[in-house]
């Protein structure tokens, strides 16, 4: 039991140990997470090369032009996330808040893309285990683009409270962290989805 | 530096903490272990109906898909509501007293992984009461079986467990994330990695794999979920889609989780040989670093499930191989443990003879598994009761023992009262004749032909599962003594001292129990190697003086 | 296997004398379960299983070495080093020995190798491990062709597992049965297909087991080598009905095979063996109230049903 209150520079010791936690901790977790996106990319890659007819019957391949401009737009808007945090750092809070909006918008963008090139396929999610794998995993990485734009928007939220990025910018790097995640899957997705239409 | 002083009373936290959303690991350990203990007994009941039936030969005390659902269900409880949640109520009493740290990493979603536990565990029995009753192809959940439906109804027992088994999966995954990082970050100052106790090793060890294999249970069981009730083809093979795969995302996971329960076994083991040999843990470094070499190999071994899948003979003879490779890490621990107790002075207290049960359990299973691992042997025994026989003596004669050792062990420091011996050798005595009772006969059954998940059998195998229903019927009663051990020691058992085991170790250097926050910001500095018996020199500074200051806070509280 | 005592004192003649004794002793039971494990076995009804029998015991023999040597220490230690009633005092800080590592790390090493690499021969000569053939079966088994003649060498059995039966057929002979018969000593290749979910196709006798996965059809080779009834179970969960999808296989003499065969070939088809069907049929009087089931598939049309209700040799 202790007997003596902590001082306050102790305080604030903690509470700087504790960031290092919290990013310790959300760095462990992506590692974790990045297992379920190869354990779906494995599955795509056996059944695909497995399969004796892949594509759907009417099916010839997957238009890849549109989904490359979205590519584009995604990894740019990793070099956004990554300006917003050099604009933080040197305290321009302005200049974060502009390049995180940024950031956003080419998010939303590419959710956007996405569902546009969902509503222009000819084939469902049951359709054999091509519809099946290609709608489970755009679906799933799309959640996951979703989710980061929704911690962007909360980031965003908080940066106006005020004296709240004084101190640490956990939350600004952990979700920067998590956009960045999310960027590389797609790279590997668009590799493997549209990139390798060939068996 | 300023020492932690102790203060004779303090106001009795109300016992309503424990059904709280408390943030204090002490608290959320206890929460979990008796929880897991709860759906212990759940799956024990349903243990007693497996065999009642399998007493005799015909199908003839409950239906046949009665049997298929409580068989299941009986693995999928004492899996993912006894076992798991057990092992993670012992992390959270354990790692952070262990390292000298105040509580976990993230104590908040430490208290949501835990609330998790009983709110899958009610989704999972209620899938006794849809139409359909629960799932019924084992705790596996094998395509395309498993997804027949026969009523065809959205919600069935199948989808339930399959949402239950997802939820478990997210209660893993958080704690995970915590025990990892508050063992990474959290150790007390001096506390180098090769001055941390093994249960700690065992514990990054096991959640690391935990991390890994996970995601790859949660993957294949989405798409499970999404055929059962999308339409999805990922499993059938009329939309070409291929049942073997499920088993490979199955297996990537599951063959881990033995060793995630095995690991922390093994832990407590390495921690309680030391204090009940007066001798330190032998070849510490080495114990330490085989628990990696573990999860390296554990990782490439998935497809020895599979050998008569129908998977490529070049996988069966790679798997083999590295399957067999197991044996080395495992085995430099056993033989450190026996070189821990070679010339030691034993004293046959009940965790230690739990723990010497356990170890005796484990050698054998080991053996059994070397067989298991061969093919041609595997070939034959696959699927029958032999591995049935194999993985109880691990997970029951090893495994469980190992958490009775450390209930025994630690319950004096965490619960602040003594448990009773008498009665726990009592319960040493029953579990380990009533599970070497129950599980041996296993083994000839399976050699003979008898396959597993069976309802009925022919008439020769008759001998044997009479015999194993005895010794099941034992092991339902050995759980009576623990419970009244349990609950009146709890209640009016003994005071405790810090340290009524003279143990080396962070945790026996606070008062039993500890304060919320552990050693709070007084955290001592570790100065030398863990389990230093023999060698007469202090784990920290200034041991002499926080002993003091602990034996004159408990003479004030005995005084009171 | 028993670890040797890291340090102390020198042992006496006595004691190394009394050590070798126990060692040789272990050995002797080792060898002895050795033997002892191929009575936990059933009969040996084909080429492997000698093969498997042999490596079974092989390492029933070691593992009795292994698991007596650790058990001999334990039970030494918990009766000779034991703390006196009063003496709480710490015993001899060993902290380590590397030397002894290295041997208890090498060795066990060298041995599961050893056993791998057994193993792995056996595995060869087995030969009933084949290359598995995939043929995708977009429609049921009719449809596909039922496996015209001409693609199946003459001695082929199809076996097609069901919800819960096992059908036979010897497409040269166009006969079907729901009682496997098989000519000893002769090759046979069966071609495993299921209908519907997993099977495990298993006979104890033959040491073989094969899963049969729908949407495949695997095959699998054996060579069988006495003359009995033998014991045919589904091996892989495959639903209610699971226990009871069992028959029998009759290995037999070639003119014995010969003549079934032709008997067979003038049966007309009847229904085969099927106890899940008879069950599903009486479940409606049962007292006992269940949970649904997929009903079961109708027994398959067969010349000759036989029987799973005679008395078997394993």
């Amino acid at each position: 039991m202790t007997s003596a209150y902590p001082a306050p520079d102790a305080e604030s010791q903690h509470a700087e140990a504790h960031e290092k936690h919290n990013l310790t901790g959300f760095i462990i977790f992506l590692c974790s997470e990045s297992v379920i996106f190869l354990a779906f990319f494995s599955g795509y890659a056996l059944l695909k090369t497995s399969a004796l007819d892949w594509l759907p019957p009417g099916v010839e391949g997957l238009e890849w032009r549109m989904p490359l401009i979205n590519s584009v737009v995604l990894v740019s808007s990793s070099g956004t996330i990554y300006l917003a945090e050099r604009a933080m750092a040197r305290g321009s809070l302005w200049g974060f808040r502009a390049f995180w909006l940024l950031t956003m918008a080419l998010g939303g963008y590419f959710l956007y893309g996405q569902a546009v090139e969902w509503s222009s396929l000819q084939f469902g999610f049951t359709s054999g285990t091509f519809g099946g794998t290609f709608y489970l995993l755009t679906g799933f990485h799309g959640l996951h683009v979703a989710t980061g734009v929704g911690l962007m928007t909360l980031m965003l939220i908080k940066s106006f409270i005020p004296g709240n990025y004084s101190g640490g910018e956990q939350g600004v790097q952990a979700t920067s962290l998590f956009w960045h995640f999310v960027d590389v899957i797609w790279i590997i997705l668009f590799v493997l989805i549209y990139v390798w239409q060939r068996s | 530096m300023t020492l932690a002083t102790f203060p004779a009373s303090e106001p009795k936290p109300s016992w309503t903490r424990y059904f709280s959303f408390n943030t204090d690991a002490k608290v959320i350990g206890i929460q979990y272990i008796v929880l897991a203990f709860f759906f212990f007994l759940i799956g024990g009941l349903l243990a007693m109906i497996i065999r009642g039936e399998l007493i005799t030969p015909e199908a003839d005390l409950v239906d046949r898909t009665v049997y298929n659902g409580i068989y299941t269900m009986h693995g999928t409880v004492m899996l993912f509501l006894f076992i798991f949640p057990v092992l993670n109520g012992l992390n959270n009493l354990l790692i952070p007293t262990m390292i000298g740290a105040p509580d976990m990493a993230f104590p908040r979603l430490n208290a949501v992984a835990f609330w998790l536990v009983p709110i899958f565990g009610v989704l999972l029995m209620s899938s006794f009461f849809v139409p359909g009753g629960p799932a019924y192809s084992g705790w596996w959940s094998y395509p395309p079986v498993s997804i027949q439906n026969p009523l065809g109804h959205l919600i069935s027992g199948q989808g339930l467990w399959l949402t239950a088994v997802a939820l478990s999966g997210v209660s893993s995954i958080m704690g995970a994330v915590n025990f990892v990082t508050t063992i990474i970050r959290m150790r007390a100052p001096g506390m180098g990695w090769f001055r941390m106790p093994v249960f700690c090793w065992t514990a990054l060890a096991a959640q690391s794999l935990q991390l890994i294999g996970l995601p790859s249970l949660t993957g294949g069981a989405i798409m499970l979920l999404m055929d059962l009730v999308a339409g999805t083809t990922f499993y059938d093979p009329a939309g070409g889609g291929d049942p073997v795969l499920y088993q490979h995302f199955f297996w990537f996971y599951s063959h881990p989780a033995v060793y995630v329960i095995i690991l922390p076994v093994f832990g407590v083991f390495s921690e309680l040989f030391p204090v009940y040999a007066r001798k330190p843990l032998f070849g510490y470094v080495y114990v330490a670093l085989a628990s990696f070499i573990i999860v390296g190999l554990g990782l490439i071994v998935w497809v020895h499930h599979m050998f008569p899948s129908g998977v490529a003979e070049w996988m069966r003879n790679l798997f083999m191989f590295t399957t067999m490779l197991i044996a080395v890490p495992t085995g430099v621990k056993v033989f450190a443990w026996l070189g821990t107790l070679w010339r030691g002075k034993l004293r046959l207290t009940t965790p230690m003879l739990f723990c010497l049960g356990g170890l005796f359990n484990f050698v054998f299973a080991g053996i059994t598994g070397i067989m298991l691992a061969t093919v041609p042997i595997d070939l034959h025994v696959s699927n029958t009761y032999f591995v049935v026989g194999h993985f109880h003596y691990v997970i029951y004669g090893a495994a469980v023992m190992g958490i009775f050792a450390a209930i025994y062990h630690w319950f004096p420091k965490f619960i602040g009262r003594m448990p009773y011996e008498g009665l726990g050798k009592l319960h040493f005595l029953l579990t380990f004749v009533g599970a070497n009772l129950n599980f041996l006969p296993m083994h000839p059954l399976g050699l003979m032909g008898m396959p597993r998940r069976v309802s009925s059998y022919d008439p020769e195998f008759a001998f044997w599962n009479v015999l194993a229903s005895l010794g099941a019927f034992l092991l339902g009663v050995s759980i009576i003594p623990f419970l009244l051990n349990m609950v009146s020691a709890w209640v009016r058992g003994p005071k405790a001292t810090h340290n009524p085991w003279n143990a080396i170790g962070l945790e026996w250097l606070l008062p039993s129990p500890p304060a919320e926050d552990n050693f709070g910001e007084h955290v001592p500095v570790v100065i030398s190697r863990p389990y230093g018996y023999g060698l007469g020199q202090p784990l920290v500074e200034h041991q002499a003086e926080i002993e003091q200051a602990l034996t004159l806070a408990e003479q004030q509280e005995t005084a009171r | 296997m028993t670890p040797s005592p890291a340090q102390g004192p020198r042992f006496s003649p006595l004691s190394v004398v009394a050590l070798l004794g126990w060692v040789a002793l272990l050995i002797a039971l080792s060898l002895w379960m050795g033997q002892q494990a191929y009575h936990w076995l059933p009969v040996q009804a084909s080429t492997a299983a000698p093969l498997v029998d042999g490596l079974f015991s092989f390492e029933t023999a070691v593992g009795t070495f292994v698991f007596g040597g650790v058990i001999s220490v334990m039970v030494w230690v918990m009766v000779m080093h034991r703390a006196e009633k009063y003496d709480a005092s710490d015993a001899e800080p060993i902290e380590g020995n590397t030397r002894l590592e290295i041997i208890w790390t090498a060795i066990p090493f060298v041995l599961v190798m050893a056993i791998a690499v057994y193993a792995m021969r056996v595995n060869t000569t087995l030969g009933m491990l084949g290359p598995m053939e995939h043929i995708h079966l977009r429609s049921s088994v009719e449809e596909a062709g039922g496996y015209a003649g001409d693609r199946l060498p003459a001695e082929q059995v199809e076996v097609i597992a069901r919800q819960w039966s096992w059908e036979f057929r010897y497409p040269g002979a166009d006969v079907s049965t729901t009682e496997l018969h098989l000519q000893v000593d002769e090759p046979v290749t069966f071609r495993l297909v299921s209908e519907d979910v997993l099977h495990g196709f298993f006979i104890p006798a033959f040491r073989l087991k094969q899963d049969i996965v729908p949407g495949r059809a695997i095959d699998l080779n054996v060579t069988p080598t006495r003359e009995g009834r033998y014991r045919l179970r589904d091996s892989q969960f495959s639903g209610t009905w699971f226990a009871a999808n069992q028959v029998d296989v009759v290995v037999e003499s070639a003119e014995a095979h010969q003549a079934w065969l032709a008997a067979a070939a003038r049966q007309p088809l009847q229904s085969g063996i099927s106890d899940a069907s008879r069950e599903y049929a009486q479940r409606g009087q049962s007292s006992k109230a269940g949970w649904a089931t997929v009903p079961p598939a109708p027994p398959p049309q067969v010349n000759v049903p036989g029987s799973n209700t005679l008395p078997h040799d394993g």
